[in-house]
């Protein structure tokens, strides 16, 4: 019964994983930013949802939505007045990186000076945990999340294939010269791209909000984990990103059976070394690592 | 006042001592490790475990925290010869994390969160060396050896070698230069210098827990290498040096509130390495390009 426990648990966390490891996948693919400040853009959605509904007091839609447009907002100022300007006299990806890590660790302490440091979380009806049988207790944002994760994988799916925005941004990811001889900016699809990209971190950044609470330095945890799942997943296949999300939900909540809490971060990292060392192109990869 | 400079000073060299050993594999090598805090800590353990069981003597301190670092750095030296870029930050971004969890549970042999309590003062040849003062000569001899060794080590052969890889791995490979051992021999190097650090900061404080090996201690050395300029000699003291004042600074402000200082310090070091990237990505001392891993990420 605790194994079942632990893998409802682990599909819930995973489902979000997959979304956001996907934002992140989806934006390193196709502008090769390496966008360490995805997790800011996950905290910042997620306390502007908590201070809308719990302080504020308004209907929770108007929290969700007031929630994804900070996120989209923070990605595409980002991407603007930080990304632009450097890739403009030099690209290489460890000046983005630092960069890129500098905003992390502002957004981190802003969010600590703002809203405290101790840990928040808003209480919702859906976020009572109902007892399906004896011992199992599942919360319906587990479906919720389960249900959003697929509609927004769909969703993203449908983008990218159907569009001509999103088969320009797929182009954009190969050939960005291309993109430009055919007229379209590779400057505004990037914008395009950050802005989806920041969006799919906001259903995660909500739910969790709900489900298991956030503090400040959540927005690393979250950074590790996007980052883990697209290695293992595969540099540049957002399916991929999907189910290394899930796979490390899953790890991260089934290790509980044998290990202590205390070791479900080093869990993800053991299962990210193994595949660095034995399949580093990961589940899909095209791209191997050198 | 004094005893407050003694001891800034004293920080600052071990500091320094780490900057410059991240600066020699970042910088040189172009392996971009964010582990460094680690092998800090692995250094400071080691060295606590040793001179609170066996003797405080540094000449057996210190050369069994390096080994025992350098050991370990193989750990990250293996993934690293065979990847490069973003799958390197990651795996040892995994490293940092493992490394924490452990000092942290281990409690037989690193006292768990408490950390380890009453390290003997450092001894060389009988004499306790206690007195702050003295301390601060001590830390500068071993920054002095460290930054001489790491000098001479890039004007040789294999600095070339190093350089030769960070600017294009291809090439030098190309070239017939044996790249993995290259690599591996600069990850370790670094380490073992870095355990120097390690042993130093446990002496010093006299206590050690895994809150000075965390990630944080990690960014901050980055910061200090990379807001200093990497890849050049003087980069990684100056870095030390400006963001180890930086507190001092804030502190007499006296319009901040207090209980916020430690948030706008770190703001201010994500501000400047953001700023620097888009203005002067090769650092204060630097030429204004960067000149690490300049090797695109593809």
């Amino acid at each position: 019964m605790l194994l079942l426990q632990l893998l409802i648990n682990g599909i819930q966390v995973g489902a979000l994983y997959a979304l956001i490891a996907v934002g992140f996948s989806l934006i390193f693919g196709s502008t090769r930013i390496f966008h360490f400040a995805h997790g800011s853009a996950f905290t910042i959605a997620a306390y502007v949802f908590y201070d809308l509904l719990a302080i504020a007091q308004l209907h929770w839609t108007i929290a969700v939505l007031g929630a994804a447009a900070a996120a989209i907002l923070f990605g595409v100022a980002l991407n603007r007045f930080v990304y632009i300007p450097i890739q403009k006299h030099e690209g290489s990806f460890f000046t983005v990186f630092v960069a890129s890590f500098g905003v992390g660790i502002v957004v981190q302490n802003l969010c600590g000076m703002l809203f405290g440091r101790s840990f928040v979380a808003v209480s919702t009806p859906l976020s009572r945990s109902v007892e399906l049988m004896p011992g199992l207790y599942v919360s319906p944002l587990a479906g919720i999340a389960i249900a959003i994760a697929v509609l927004f994988f769909f969703a993203l799916q449908m983008f990218l294939m159907r569009t001509h925005t999103g088969m320009a941004m797929r182009a954009l990811s190969e050939n960005p010269e291309l993109v430009r001889a055919y007229g379209l900016s590779p400057r505004r699809l990037s914008m395009t791209v950050f802005a989806l990209g920041s969006l799919l971190a906001v259903p995660a950044a909500v739910l969790s909000a709900a489900g298991s609470g956030l503090n400040p330095a959540i927005g690393h945890h979250v950074m590790l984990i996007s980052l883990a799942a697209t290695i293992v997943g595969g540099v540049g296949s957002l399916r991929g990103a999907a189910c290394a999300g899930l796979l490390l939900g899953l790890a991260e909540n089934l290790a509980l059976a044998w290990f202590e809490p205390q070791w479900s971060e080093a869990i993800t990292f053991i299962v990210l070394f193994l595949f660095i060392l034995f399949r580093p192109s990961g589940f899909f990869g095209r791209a191997t690592a050198s | 006042m004094l005893a407050y400079l003694l001891n800034l000073a004293t920080l600052m060299c071990i500091n320094a001592v780490l900057a410059i050993t991240l600066n020699f594999i970042m910088g040189y090598a172009g392996i971009f490790s964010i582990a460094h805090a680690i092998f800090f800590g692995v250094g400071a353990y080691s060295a606590a475990w040793v001179a609170m069981n066996a003797s405080a003597n540094i000449f057996l301190v210190i050369p069994v925290a390096m080994v025992v670092a350098g050991a370990l750095s193989l750990v990250l030296a293996l993934p690293a010869l065979r990847v490069r870029g973003e799958y390197f930050v990651a795996a040892s971004l995994g490293l940092q994390v493992l490394g924490v969890t452990v000092f942290s549970e281990w409690k037989s042999v690193t006292g768990g969160l408490g950390g380890m309590i009453g390290i003997p003062p450092a001894e060389i040849f009988g004499h306790a060396v206690a007195d702050p003062a003295q301390f601060l000569l001590l830390a500068l001899c071993c920054l002095v050896p460290v930054l001489l060794a790491t000098g001479v080590l890039l004007r040789s052969s294999f600095g070339r070698n190093l350089k030769a890889i960070r600017d294009s791995e291809t090439a030098a490979y190309a070239f017939g230069k044996n790249v993995a051992l290259i690599k591996t021999m600069s990850v370790v190097i670094s380490a073992m210098l870095a355990a120097v650090a390690g042993a130093l900061y446990a002496f010093y404080m006299g206590f050690i827990n895994v809150e000075s090996f965390m990630l944080d201690t990690s960014v901050l050395l980055m910061a200090m290498v990379i807001i200093g300029g990497t890849g050049t000699l003087l980069g990684p003291i100056v870095g030390t040096v400006l963001l180890m004042l930086l507190p001092g600074v804030f502190s007499y402000m006296s319009f901040l509130p207090q209980t916020e200082i430690g948030s706008i310090q770190q703001i201010a070091y994500g501000l400047a390495m953001v700023l620097l990237m888009i203005f002067r990505p090769g650092g204060i001392v630097g030429s204004g390009k960067p000149r690490a891993a300049k090797e695109k990420a593809a």
